[in-house]
């Protein structure tokens, strides 16, 4: 099942004095089993696209086929398409409600209708998925959590819904280091494990560049810039004028070129840019450096 | 990020209107409001009608934005319409078997439709040409007299303020709770009224923990920065009445003896206005 | 989040903390009842105006039972919901006090829990009723009016506002 939007535009506030172009023609195609990135600076419209992904938001004229089905044509039961599409907001937080963990993530499995011997299979899965001990979360109430583990109940609400497409709008905002990495493991495992289509809105390179396989730059309300996170990140100019930073070794080899260094690759990775860097410095001194 | 809701119906503007001291706008608003219901014949709507119409023009906001009030009491008008057409005594037009519409009554739902749209759209104006904040200063200096029956105005002005200065968040917040819960298959939109007010729950339990956690933190700093209620303080922007305040309310005045002294004008008029009539009818 | 109602005293210096409940605090918790007053009648969009009130937002006069706080909140966030509407000075004035006192008699009988959403459906039947057969004209339905503002409060207040109470009630540590 693959994601093909096309055109899509939004306007906020049509008629108002407020008037403002949130979408402006967007297009964008994500194939299935497809891990993609969506960067770009504040207000350039990433969070509006997502919203319109599961229809929580509707566009103004455009289409969206999720699989072979037209979401914007009229008749389109919503309750199908939130069956297939999760969504996780921006700190996530602010939607636990219930009384205890389990029945905050079994929140989303009953109101697709699932039964309630199989929610608890789910609530299970999705807890061990997040990192959250069954038996010592469960029955508490999600106020008493800390930010990271409200955050880790936060999403297994999400992935408790057993999505096709699994859509995370910055899921490590505001999080300590160690909580970051282990939400960044929760997604490779996601990724490994699943094969369902995954999109992350995120303003960590780094995590973009080692986990995506194709990466979408929106600037103003447009897709100006998409491809491999490889092609992406080695145009370090542009993507400074649009007001965005590159994975932290793409960032170190953009420097050294800026000084003059000719180096003809882009690594994602540290230990990439470890590599290129002793490679250039081999033939530069012609010096033979330990290894 | 983006909202897609601003609250109030404030339409940005320079125009003589929106310049004016709120205070005054809101006693010219009740004035105009008082006056519609002492009017006592089709006259009085005429000059109603026009003093509104003047003061439209002058404030430049569209036409549209004044009639956007009238669509949400749609159904009152109708009511008014409807009610007055029917119960009301006198010569008869149509009768349909035990009700029947007057003369009387046809008259009376138009001038009573009438003085409820002129209403609306008086009020409308308020709103459209007044920010909010500039709403809530006027009102606390309005209020302050009442302080002396016991009515703590500036508390109650504090607290508008902060409400005022908290809706959007909150309701960004709102915004974000439904479509976090929509996400998660809560449906708001169709279904029985039972299943409906359900969903209420989790929008509600989070918009409440949200917004009292944003209560505490506030009143910690404002206690940090030893706030202590009322007496003494004073606003970065104290209002002042101008000139043109003065203009304009001495503008209601007449607006206001003109309704009240008008079958009085009327009838000293008629004579001239009679011959008048006559004379042109002659030279036609 | 944790609130520390004790201050200390630090022996020995001249400076001493009071130990009063705080006047700020009732005055945060009362703006943000009326912040949210005005959120939910903006965003769940009113079932209408008029002869059959039934506003989600009045399911919000049960709040006094769990706050005194509630009172002025809720007066204040009816000012302002009308302030900002298009219905304007009329309903400002007769709604918000309608909603004063209604508060005030919810708060009065908060040790009866099933009697709090009562007081709204009275007050509001008893004021808006005859300020609506006013506005549209004399035209002797008066307590048509009263009646079907208050059948349609029954809904709101008694409805969703037990419901409101049965939730929050699990969570009343969110009102400390």
């Amino acid at each position: 099942m693959s994601i093909v939007v096309k055109d899509l535009v939004h306007t906020y506030g049509a008629g108002t004095p407020y008037e403002s172009l949130a979408l402006d023609k967007v297009n964008m195609e994500v194939a299935d089993g497809e891990f993609a990135g969506l960067i770009g600076h504040t207000g350039s419209g990433k969070s509006t696209l997502v919203q319109h992904l599961n229809g929580i938001l509707k566009p103004d004229s455009g289409q969206i086929f999720i699989g072979d089905v037209d979401i914007t044509a009229k008749g389109v039961k919503l309750t199908e398409i939130r069956r297939k599409i999760g969504l996780l907001f921006q700190y996530p937080e602010y939607q636990l409600f219930e009384e205890t963990v389990y029945k905050d993530v079994a929140f989303g499995p009953l109101n697709l209708g699932i039964s309630e011997e199989e929610a608890e299979q789910r609530v299970r899965d999705a807890l061990s998925t997040v990192g959250l001990d069954f038996g010592k979360f469960a029955e508490r109430s999600p106020f008493e959590l800390s930010g990271g583990q409200k955050r880790k109940a936060a999403i297994a609400g999400v992935i408790a819904m057993k999505p096709e497409v699994l859509i995370l709008d910055e899921p490590t905002a505001g999080l300590d280091p160690k909580s970051q990495a282990d939400i960044f493991d929760m997604m490779a495992r996601i990724r490994a494990e699943e094969r369902i289509i995954l999109i992350l809105i995120s303003h960590n390179m780094g995590d973009v560049a080692r986990v995506c396989d194709k990466v979408f730059v929106m600037e103003n309300g447009r897709i100006v810039l998409e491809g491999p996170p490889s092609e992406v990140f080695s145009q370090g100019e542009l993507l400074k004028s649009k007001g965005l930073g590159l994975p932290p070794a793409a960032e170190m080899i953009h420097m050294m070129r800026e000084s003059g260094a000719e180096l003809p690759e882009t690594p994602l990775t540290v230990d990439a840019a470890v590599d290129i860097i002793d490679e250039y410095l081999l033939k530069k001194h012609d010096r033979s450096l330990a290894h | 990020m983006i909202r897609d809701i601003t609250i109030g119906q404030y339409y940005p503007g320079e125009s003589w209107v929106h310049k004016l001291d709120p205070r005054l706008k809101i006693i010219v608003t009740l004035v105009f409001i008082v006056a519609l219901f002492l009017v006592k014949d089709f006259v009085g709507y005429i000059v109603a009608v026009a003093a509104l119409g003047i003061v439209i023009g002058v404030s430049k906001v569209p036409l549209r934005f004044m009639l956007r009030g009238l669509k949400a009491i749609f159904i009152i008008i109708i009511f008014t319409f409807v009610l007055n057409m029917f119960m009301t005594g006198g010569t008869e037009m149509i009768r349909l078997g035990p009700i029947a519409i007057t003369y009387e009554g046809l008259y009376r739902a138009f001038f009573m439709g009438l003085r409820l749209v002129l209403l609306i759209i008086g009020s409308s104006l308020l709103t459209l040409t007044t920010k909010p904040v500039k709403l809530t200063d006027g009102m606390e200096s309005l209020l302050g007299p009442f302080k002396a029956i016991g009515l703590p105005a500036h508390e109650l002005a504090m607290m508008m303020t902060i409400a005022l200065r908290f809706i959007p968040t909150l309701l960004e917040e709102t915004d974000k709770i439904m479509k976090a819960q929509m996400a998660r298959g809560a449906d708001f939109e169709s279904g029985s009224v039972f299943r409906r007010a359900k969903n209420m729950i989790p929008i509600l339990v989070p918009l409440f923990v949200s917004a009292f956690r944003i209560a505490q933190d506030l009143a910690m700093a404002m206690e940090a920065r030893c706030y202590r209620g009322g007496e003494g303080r004073t606003k970065l922007h104290e209002l002042k009445f101008k000139k043109r305040d003065l203009a304009a309310a001495l503008l209601t005045c007449l607006f206001l003896a003109l309704i009240i002294q008008e079958q009085n004008i009327m009838a000293a008029l008629m004579p001239t206005l009679a011959s008048l009539a006559s004379n042109l009818a002659g030279a036609l | 989040m944790e609130y520390n109602k004790d201050y200390h005293t630090i022996s020995g210096s001249r400076l001493k903390f009071s130990k009063k409940p705080s006047k700020v605090r009732f005055a945060a918790h009362a703006a943000m009842i009326a912040a949210v007053y005005v959120a939910v009648t903006y965003l769940i969009a009113p079932l209408g105006f008029g002869p059959v009130q039934a506003r989600v937002a009045e399911a919000l006069t049960v709040l006094p039972y769990f706050t005194p706080a509630a009172v002025p909140g809720l007066f204040v966030g009816c000012l302002i919901s009308n302030m900002i509407s298009p219905y304007g000075l009329v309903d400002l004035i007769c709604g918000s006090l309608a909603t004063l006192i209604a508060a005030i008699c919810s708060y009065g009988l908060r040790r009866w829990k099933w009697l709090v959403p009562l007081p709204p459906i009275i007050v509001n039947a008893l004021i808006i009723g005859p300020m609506l057969a006013y506005l549209t004209g004399e035209h002797g339905m008066f307590w048509w009016f009263v009646l079907s503002v208050g059948i349609g409060q029954v809904g709101s207040c008694y409805g969703l506002g037990c419901l409101v109470i049965i939730t929050l009630e699990k969570y009343d540590w969110i009102f400390e």
